[in-house]
């Protein structure tokens, strides 16, 4: 079972914290398949959020077959992620390397590599949704 | 809401019960000795003129007697308006106070069951307190009491005929609407006041002018009082005020033939009816040298009209006034009632 | 959905002053409600007319689909929690259970009784006793103890210190989660209201500047930067809440349900403190002056 936590700070919807946690977790093996996720009312108690939006990232979780609802048992996780994604991060950290480097000999200091980097990181998301 | 009246009730319910035995507990200790003193004055079973008997156990009545006889009338006449001060007027008042009302009024009742509850439990508990005051306190001043009315009341400090102002407010049934009106009156002037301290002045306060307007001005008049008059001669205990220039006035305290009565105003009056003030020459010559112009100022056809309250009144008034009081509590509660469910308050 | 609160031009006076003046608003149910907005803005006056408290000077309000107060059985319906939870001092809290109890017939006792003992709270100590957290405790108890179907609660936490204002929020979660009931609570602090409400109602000065759905809400407004501009010049369909400028740039907070695409804004997320702040800003007439030239944009 894991357990969630939420940064008030960071700009990100809670229930999009949550889902990430969900992801990360799986990511790391804290999760497997078959595993429960923590009850809405024990999410909501604990970290004093509205269980709507526990419901919520849940939801979202079932719809991008992650997990699933089991009526009046609990979620469930049904998939995992990594596996074959893992194989692809060693080539992908080296390109991403070899980028940074670039960027360093063109001249960018960490902020500006970091704004680079996040604005066409997020504008690529919001392609990806839209 | 019963459990809850009783529950908040229970604190001035226990300084009640305390005072109760308390008070019994004075009386059962002097009473039983005072009943025995009585009986062996033998006042009670004498024919004629037994005076001198009553006077006489009056004269043994020493020492504690008229401390606890005193104390006893003053707890009395006080238990109303104690029970308006403490009882009535926090009733609500607290409430608003502590805001409370807010959790009371979000429960499932109605405004009019939780003030009619609120009302009734500790309405009952005045009048039972008021009353078992006064029944205690009757049993235990009996004696005394037939004692006075045989003497006409002159030998002791209180009068003490039936209607005197002290006697009537404790004893029958006009107890029992004194702590209804003293409790509906405190009660509502918290529901009008809204804050403790300030409410229960001006309970104390408008208590206090009811209760001597009451007697002084309206008791009187309940029934339409009888006139009479008394002549010179017969034999009456009066005072006889002798003021300069033959000025004279009569004032009567004991009726003739009417023991008891209540005297609502005395004066001298000529063969005609006519007001007198002023002495006729010649018995002011006797007034001077022997003191007594009494028998002058009979022969001239002077003598004295009375307005009265005859004792076969008492029941009446008592009745007719608690029924005045109860009336007046029953309008300030529904009074209450309204003010409290139909308006909305803040 | 049907809405738990409706109001049409809900308005109380108190003798020369307006507490609450042309509020309409349809509260839907399901939902935890936020009402925030500056002290003597009007939270308490609406809550206490929804509860019946109160009566309204002008305008209508329906509870649960009637007049508040119309009969006991519309008051079983809905738990109260006033401000600074008033309790009996003189009564334990097991006395308190018994008073819910015994005045609400829909009482469930033992909920109350486990949720007493799971708070950890002694029964028979009464209530004066309690620390402010406890009585908040106690208050909610009482409120959820008779099953309401709406919950309305006025600054439940405004009193206590942060642990307990966390333990009441949490408590209040996992009572929604257990069985589904709607919630109205007001607070002058957003941080409160935050994590836990899906619905955002912000009253400043006794008028209601802004109601929705806190998702919508947030995805309609947006933080524009950009070179100085005068807001005027934007479309109509973009409405602006709150400029400030500096002699080269432009910041607006504007609400839309349009993308923004002209190129030259900036446009950003804004959180929902920041949003309300803006709200209650532009109610209080733009603020305070600053030294002229430069306006800040506090972000806090």
């Amino acid at each position: 079972m894991i357990e969630f936590h939420l940064d008030g700070r960071s700009g990100v919807a809670p229930y999009m914290q949550l889902i990430h946690q969900v992801r990360q977790a799986l990511r790391l093996g804290l999760l497997r398949e078959g595993d429960q996720l923590p009850k809405v009312k024990d999410v909501a108690a604990g970290l004093a959020i509205n269980p709507n939006t526990v419901l919520k990232a849940y939801r979202e979780l079932e719809y991008e077959r992650l997990a699933a609802a089991r009526p009046g048992v609990g979620t469930f996780v049904t998939a995992t992620l990594g596996g074959a994604s893992l194989a692809a991060h060693g080539p992908l950290r080296r390109e991403l390397q070899g980028w940074l480097a670039k960027a360093r000999r063109a001249g960018l200091d960490d902020e500006s590599i970091e704004a680079l980097f996040l604005s066409t990181f997020r504008s690529a998301a919001e392609e990806d949704i839209a | 809401m019963i459990w809850l009246t009783w529950r908040q009730f229970r604190p001035q319910a226990v300084t009640a019960i305390a005072a109760l035995a308390a008070f019994a507990i004075l009386l059962g200790a002097t009473g039983p000795h005072l009943a025995s003193m009585y009986a062996a004055s033998r006042v009670a079973g004498c024919q004629g003129n037994c005076d001198h008997l009553a006077r006489n156990f009056l004269a043994a009545v020493r020492g504690i007697y008229p401390v606890v006889f005193t104390l006893g009338l003053a707890v009395i006449i006080l238990a109303p308006a104690v029970i308006g001060v403490f009882w009535g007027a926090p009733l609500i008042t607290r409430e608003f106070e502590t805001g409370t009302f807010r959790t009371a009024w979000t429960q499932t009742i109605t405004r009019a069951r939780w003030l009619a509850t609120k009302l009734i439990l500790p309405g009952l508990a005045a009048i039972a307190v008021t009353e078992g005051l006064s029944l205690m306190y009757g049993w235990w001043a009996a004696p005394i009491g037939q004692a006075a009315r045989v003497t006409g009341g002159v030998n002791f400090p209180l009068g003490m005929g039936p209607f005197g102002l002290p006697a009537f407010d404790t004893h029958g049934v006009v107890p029992i609407g004194y702590a209804a009106f003293g409790f509906a009156l405190g009660v509502t002037a918290g529901v009008l006041i809204r804050r403790t301290v300030p409410a229960m002045a001006v309970t104390l306060a408008i208590f206090a002018a009811v209760q001597l307007a009451m007697p002084l001005a309206i008791r009187p008049r309940l029934f339409p009082p009888v006139h009479a008059t008394q002549s010179l001669a017969a034999n009456f205990s009066g005072i006889q005020n002798q003021g300069p220039g033959g000025h004279f006035a009569f004032t009567l305290d004991y009726l003739d033939g009417a023991p008891g009565a209540w005297i609502l105003s005395s004066g001298a009056v000529n063969a005609a009816g006519q007001p007198v003030s002023v002495m006729p020459t010649d018995c002011v010559h006797v007034a001077q040298t022997t003191g007594d112009p009494t028998q002058c100022l009979a022969s001239h056809g002077i003598s004295i009209a009375v307005t009265y309250q005859p004792t076969s009144r008492y029941w009446p008034m008592q009745w007719t006034e608690t029924g005045i009081y109860l009336a007046l509590a029953l309008a300030l509660a529904g009074f209450c009632l309204w003010r409290l469910g139909g308006r909305r308050l803040s | 959905m049907t809405a738990v609160i409706e109001t049409e031009g809900l308005g109380k006076r108190y003798r020369r002053l307006w507490a609450l003046s042309d509020c309409t608003l349809s509260i839907p149910a399901g939902h935890v409600v936020g009402l925030v907005g500056p002290n003597g803005a009007g939270k308490t006056t609406l809550l206490n007319l929804a509860v019946g408290l109160l009566a309204p000077t002008t305008g209508t309000i329906e509870v649960l689909a009637g007049p508040p107060r119309a009969r006991p059985a519309q008051l079983a319906r809905i738990g109260f929690l006033a401000q600074d939870a008033p309790l009996y001092a003189g009564l334990t809290v097991a006395e308190h259970l018994k008073l819910g109890a015994r005045l609400n017939p829909g009482w469930d006792a033992e909920y109350a009784r486990r949720r007493i003992d799971w708070l950890g709270l002694d029964p028979g100590q009464k209530a004066g006793t309690l620390s402010g957290g406890q009585r908040a405790q106690v208050a909610l108890t009482l409120a959820i103890g008779k099953r309401p179907e709406l919950l309305i609660l006025d600054e439940p936490v405004a009193s206590l210190d942060p642990l307990a204002r966390r333990e009441f929020l949490e408590d209040l979660m996992e009572a929604i989660a257990e069985r589904e009931f709607s919630v109205v609570l007001s607070s002058h602090l957003i941080a409160d209201l935050e994590r836990v409400c899906d619905y955002l109602i912000v009253l400043v000065d006794s008028r209601v500047r802004l109601a929705g759905p806190v998702d919508e809400l947030l995805a309609t407004h947006h933080l524009l930067t950009g070179p100085r501009r005068d807001p005027a010049t934007l479309p109509a369909g973009q409405r602006v809440i709150s400029a400030s400028h500096t002699d080269r740039q432009t910041t607006l907070l504007v609400r839309t349900s349009e993308a923004v695409l002209d190129p030259a804004w900036t446009v950003s997320e804004v959180g929902l403190e920041d949003m309300v702040l803006a709200y209650m800003r532009e109610a209080a007439g733009g603020g305070r002056r600053r030294a002229p030239g430069y306006h800040l944009e506090v972000q806090q």
